[in-house]
């Protein structure tokens, strides 16, 4: 078949690049599942899929053919949904069906780009074509492309598949994919797309800067007012896709290698954050936060690697997720320098984001980690000291055992999340040094002018010395002794809350009360936002309809046959 | 030459002396009818995979039956299309035949059954290799009656009624082909199709022959089941036992119906914009009213059977498009449908053997006990859904190119439309029969027997190496020359009458 040729594959910086990180993750999210798998079953099957699933993301990375590529992408489609389907919640076959619909018809989107794309170049070599958006073929075909790159990377309105595998999937397979390689794997192929296979216009930047910004805000307002530990997250790795699309839109140097750059520290964060979700999970079943609470104490690992992925994805200086946040308002602010409209408003929308994600990460360590712990929690043993009934909560595992059973999880589980944690820290404070010079730079073949210079490891210095001043300060404040009592409210010592708890759930839940806000939370509950659903009940409408024909009466079937006949006289020989 | 056209009889005399021997000797003797059954598949089978390498060395043959030379006697042919025809027919035969082994032991009178199955594989196979229009039609009824009977053969009320309304209906399609026939032959005077592809060239196309494409596209329309002459089908094909609903869905439709819209309308009358367009509109719609109708049912096989209407649209309009990427890709879908579909055919029977039911809601949780039909299953369901790595992806691909080249965007759109919706459904079947909790009812479900497997296995394989294969030279000579045999249109006529003489 002429439809092919035989360079196949290409390597280059960019497919470098991903490709390592693509091993890193899968090797980290092998290490942790030995753990997190201890004693489940069908674990041939689990980690047969993860190395398939290594394998088809290497052929996506690698391969030039778009028609290969395809091959290779679309089978990472299935993989998803048998890792998914390895889960073991109720609603887990629902969202692993839920997940490959999206997907799937996506990359049935996608051929129909593919068949465009030959239509207007006749080749299939990625790096053969340069197209401009100038006919409204070449539109469409960057469009459906683009949205197989959005329903893998979880953009809106492809994403709702991502919150819902977060909380009903294993949590490594949700660090692994959704998390981490399907947003570097999405991200990529949209750079190609964007940089390599088509010459971006004006318009469409600004269409990816509107995907981009309204994906950062409505996903983290959605995170905002979830109460699941896991689908929380699962929002906020919506949000952070919207970054990378954002940064990618801003068409100049430093936004672009900004958006690059968060698509790695987007990966490195969320898939931290779901490694140490699941190691929590892992000392309970629920990830329900109103049960959850005090994990900071009995998880010292696992809270400090929380807390330095959530920072670095809030954009909290000095870790990398400022690093590369600071490279995307800057190519924001270039758009504006160079004319573009609107640009303040996808500043304003970054910003806003970047807080509303810290704030819901105060949500998540009070509630998780800070807070105090629930009665049925077992952390709250370990605090107290006292006994506390045996609750279903707590795992089997758990149950039996003494104090010491609820301590840090196994060395390995934790060592991949410090490694990412690391990770973080590095590529903040050495940005420059490391990861924009090592891998994002050379991919994007092109010279960076920073407008506003921020050097990352003074100002690390800096910081840590306020710190320490800070620390000294705490010390000399507190020589003198507090009184320690109980808990009180109006005098009177409290008996049905002696521990005056905060469970940390209905945080922020005051943004659902504001009026404008209101109703679009009411109609996000009911799925009215949720694409999936939307069409599915249009689809739905139109076989009941169909239904309602078929009666099952066999004169109406002939009348049909006659009918149609009759039709077709008309077309064929009377007009 | 003449010496290696003996082959070409042999695909009606084989399955009809096995249907003879059956009938005679399956009753009295225990195992005959199942050895029986799959010997003379496997002698097809066999006799089909010859048939390309005969047809790659020496071209189009033809056989007079009877030493009667056509337009007199009864011509033979074999050319390319006829060739894919028979390979696509009768390696699914032989599958089918192999699952029947085990599958049928739950019904009495096994010997009735392979009788009525080889009987229909008879027509099939006439009805691709006969070169003369009424033959065709014999043929077409040989394997249109067998097919009721076979559709009734559980005798359960809803079989009957199934197997009523279908024979009602395909009678009529049958009576409108025959009207057509005979116009055709008051206008043309032979019976022949070189002939009459010969006599419309030289006489130039009549009103009447639009009058007898009109019967045509309605009588073998309603056969291939395109939207609005469908109805018929969700009721037939779910009725029938497991092997033959495989085998209605799988090539039946396709022998009788897409096939022989091929031969009349590009190698006879050949082909014009008109009827192209309008063979892509039926195509389209039966596409999409298929799949949306399958989506919601919850009868494992008549989902199935809905999809067989959504799937045909595929072909049709692959080979509506005209061009020979178009006609390709129609054709590869032709040959992966009937793979798949018959698969997930007998991955329904395989679940009905083992939990008695075809309710969806009543399944759950199967994954754990039946794991090779699950894993089968899958296959199918994701080469039906176009998911690479699979066949179905690179035929729908070839499809939607095509499309596309051809500037039918609107169609490509919707192709690519029934495709989302086909895995839609395709997850709603995965996620009700295998995923969830096992039932308590279902605990004890052992999973099938051998030649059950071993079936289902066979089709799975192909499914995989059917996509790995289609940049190998090996499928592209076999849907090639069938691919060229409707290019070359009506010279189809020229070639042949030559290799008459």
């Amino acid at each position: 078949m002429d439809l092919i040729n035989l360079e196949l594959f290409k390597i280059d910086s960019l497919s470098t690049f991903v490709g390592v990180f693509v091993g890193l993750f899968t090797l980290l999210t092998v290490i942790y599942s030995f753990g997190f798998m201890d004693k489940k079953k069908g674990l041939f099957s689990y980690y047969f899929y993860i190395i398939l699933t290594l394998v088809a993301s290497l052929g996506v990375v690698f391969s030039n053919d778009l028609v290969l590529f395809m091959v290779f992408w679309g089978f990472l489609g299935i993989l998803l949904y048998l890792l998914i389907g390895v889960g073991e919640k109720p609603n887990t076959s629902k969202t692993s069906k839920k997940a490959l619909i999206i997907v799937g018809g996506a990359d049935a989107l996608m051929l129909l780009g593919l068949a465009l794309i030959w239509h207007l170049t006749g080749t299939f070599k990625m790096d053969g074509m340069r197209i401009p958006l100038n006919s409204a073929e070449a539109i469409w075909a960057y469009l459906l492309l683009a949205i197989g790159a959005f329903a893998k990377a979880g953009v809106m309105p492809f994403h709702s598949w991502v919150p819902d595998t977060a909380e009903d999937a294993l949590t490594p397979v949700t660090a692994y994919l959704p998390a981490s390689l399907d947003k570097l794997l999405g991200i990529y192929f949209l750079v190609r797309l964007t940089l390599n296979m088509f010459v971006m216009n004006l318009d469409m930047n600004t269409f990816l800067m509107a995907v981009g910004s309204f994906t950062i805000i409505a996903a983290v307002m959605m995170a905002l007012i979830q109460n699941d530990f896991k689908r929380l997250l699962g929002y906020l790795a919506v949000s952070s896709a919207g970054y990378m699309v954002l940064g990618l839109g801003t068409g100049n140097f430093i936004g672009i290698a900004g958006g690059l750059f968060y698509m790695l520290n987007g990966a490195i964060c969320m898939s931290c954050l779901f490694m140490t979700c699941g190691s929590v999970e892992k000392n309970v079943r629920t990830m329900d936060l109103d049960k959850l609470g005090g994990f900071a104490k009995i998880m010292p690992i696992t809270f400090i690697t929380f807390v330095i992925a959530s920072l670095a994805i809030s954009g909290v200086p000095p870790f990398n997720g400022f690093a590369s946040k600071w490279m995307i308002y800057q190519g924001i602010i270039n758009v504006g320098k160079n004319g573009g409209s609107l640009w303040m408003l996808w500043l304003v929308a970054t910003m806003f984001g970047s807080a509303l994600t810290l704030a819901s990460f105060m949500k998540l360590i009070h509630a998780v980690f800070l807070g105090q712990p629930s009665p049925e929690n077992p952390a709250r043993k370990d605090l107290a000291g006292g006994r506390i009934p045996k609750s279903p909560l707590i795992s089997p595992k758990s149950s039996h055992g003494d104090r010491a059973e609820h301590r840090e999880v196994n060395p390995v589980m934790w060592v991949p999340t410090v490694i990412l944690a690391v990770l973080c820290v590095v590529f903040g404070v050495f940005a420059y040094q490391v990861p924009l010079k090592m891998f994002i730079l050379p991919s994007l073949k092109m010279a960076v002018n920073f407008s506003g210079t921020w050097n990352a490891t003074l100002a690390t210095l800096l910081m840590l010395v306020s710190i320490a001043i800070g620390i000294i300060i705490y010390f000399l404040g507190t020589i003198t002794k507090t009184r320690e009592t109980e808990s009180f409210v109006g005098g009177e010592v409290l008996k049905e809350h002696p521990d005056m708890r905060v469970s940390g759930v209905e945080l922020y839940n005051t943004v659902q009360d504001i009026k404008s806000l209101k109703t679009i939370y009411n109609m996000a509950k009911n799925k009215a936002f949720d694409l999936y659903e939307v069409v599915s009940k249009i689809v739905f409408g139109i076989n009941k309809i169909l239904r309602y024909m078929h009666n099952g009466i066999l004169p109406t079937y002939l009348a049909w046959c006659l009918l149609g006949m009759g039709i077709l006289f008309y077309v064929l020989i009377l007009r | 030459m003449m010496d290696i056209s003996y082959i070409i009889p042999l695909f009606v005399a084989v399955p009809l002396a096995g249907a003879f021997l059956i009938a005679l000797l399956g009753k009295s003797i225990k195992k005959f009818p199942d050895v029986m059954g799959v010997l003379i598949t496997l002698i097809l089978c066999i006799l089909s995979v010859k048939s390309v390498l005969i047809h790659n060395t020496y071209g189009i043959l033809t056989y007079s039956a009877g030493g009667w030379n056509p337009p007199v006697g009864i011509g033979m042919v074999l050319d390319g299309l006829a060739v894919f025809m028979l390979v696509t027919v009768n390696v699914l035969a032989f599958c089918v035949a192999v699952y029947s082994v085990d599958y049928m032991e739950k019904f009495t009178a096994k010997w009735k059954f392979y009788t009525l199955f080889l009987l229909m594989l008879t027509g099939m196979n006439g009805v691709v290799i006969t070169g003369d229009i009424f033959n065709l039609f014999v043929f077409l009824e040989i394997a249109a009656v067998a097919s009721y009977a076979l559709v009734a053969f559980g005798t359960e009320k809803h079989e009957i009624e199934a197997a009523f309304k279908y024979a009602i209906m395909s009678t009529v399609g049958s009576l409108f082909i025959l009207l057509g026939i005979v116009f055709l032959y008051s206008y043309t005077s032979t019976l022949n199709m070189a002939d009459i592809a010969n006599v419309i060239m030289l006489q130039g196309k009549g009103n009447i022959i639009l009058l007898v494409s009109v019967l045509f596209l309605m009588g073998f329309g309603l056969k291939a089941a395109l939207v609005p002459f469908h109805a018929w089908l969700p009721d037939a094909h779910p009725s029938a036992p497991a092997p033959i609903s495989a085998m209605l869905s799988g090539v039946l439709i396709k022998s009788l119906g897409v096939y022989t819209i091929c031969r009349i309308f590009f190698n006879v009358f050949g082909i014009n914009p008109a009827i192209s367009s309008t063979l892509m509109f039926l195509g389209v719609l039966s596409m999409l009213v298929g799949v949306v109708l399958a989506i919601g049912q919850w009868d494992f096989k008549r989902l199935l059977a809905y999809h067989s209407i959504s799937q045909i649209g595929y072909v049709i309009l692959g080979i509506g498009l005209g061009t020979p990427l178009g006609i390709m890709g129609g054709f590869f879908h032709l040959f992966n449908h009937s793979v798949f579909k018959s698969l997930l055919f007998l991955n329904s029977g395989a679940v009905e053997y083992a939990t008695g039911t075809r309710d969806l809601q009543k399944m759950g949780g199967l994954k754990e006990k039946m794991p090779l039909t699950y894993s089968t299953n899958l296959v199918a369901s994701m080469s039906i859904a176009g998911i690479p790595p699979f066949n179905g992806f690179w035929s729908k691909l070839i499809i939607i190119i095509a499309a596309v080249e051809a500037g039918k965007f609107g169609y490509a759109f919707c192709a690519v439309l029934a495709s989302i919706l086909t895995l839609a459904s395709f997850m709603k079947v995965m996620k009700y029969a295998y995923f969830g909790d096992l039932r308590e009812k279902w605990k004890a479900v052992k999973e099938v027997p051998f030649f059950m497997k071993l079936s289902m296995v066979m089709l799975s394989l192909i499914c995989l190496v059917g996509g790995i294969l289609v940049f190998g030279d090996i499928l592209q000579g076999f849907l090639g020359s069938a691919q060229e045999a409707l290019s070359r249109g009506t010279e189809y006529a020229f070639t042949v009458l030559q290799g008459i003489k």
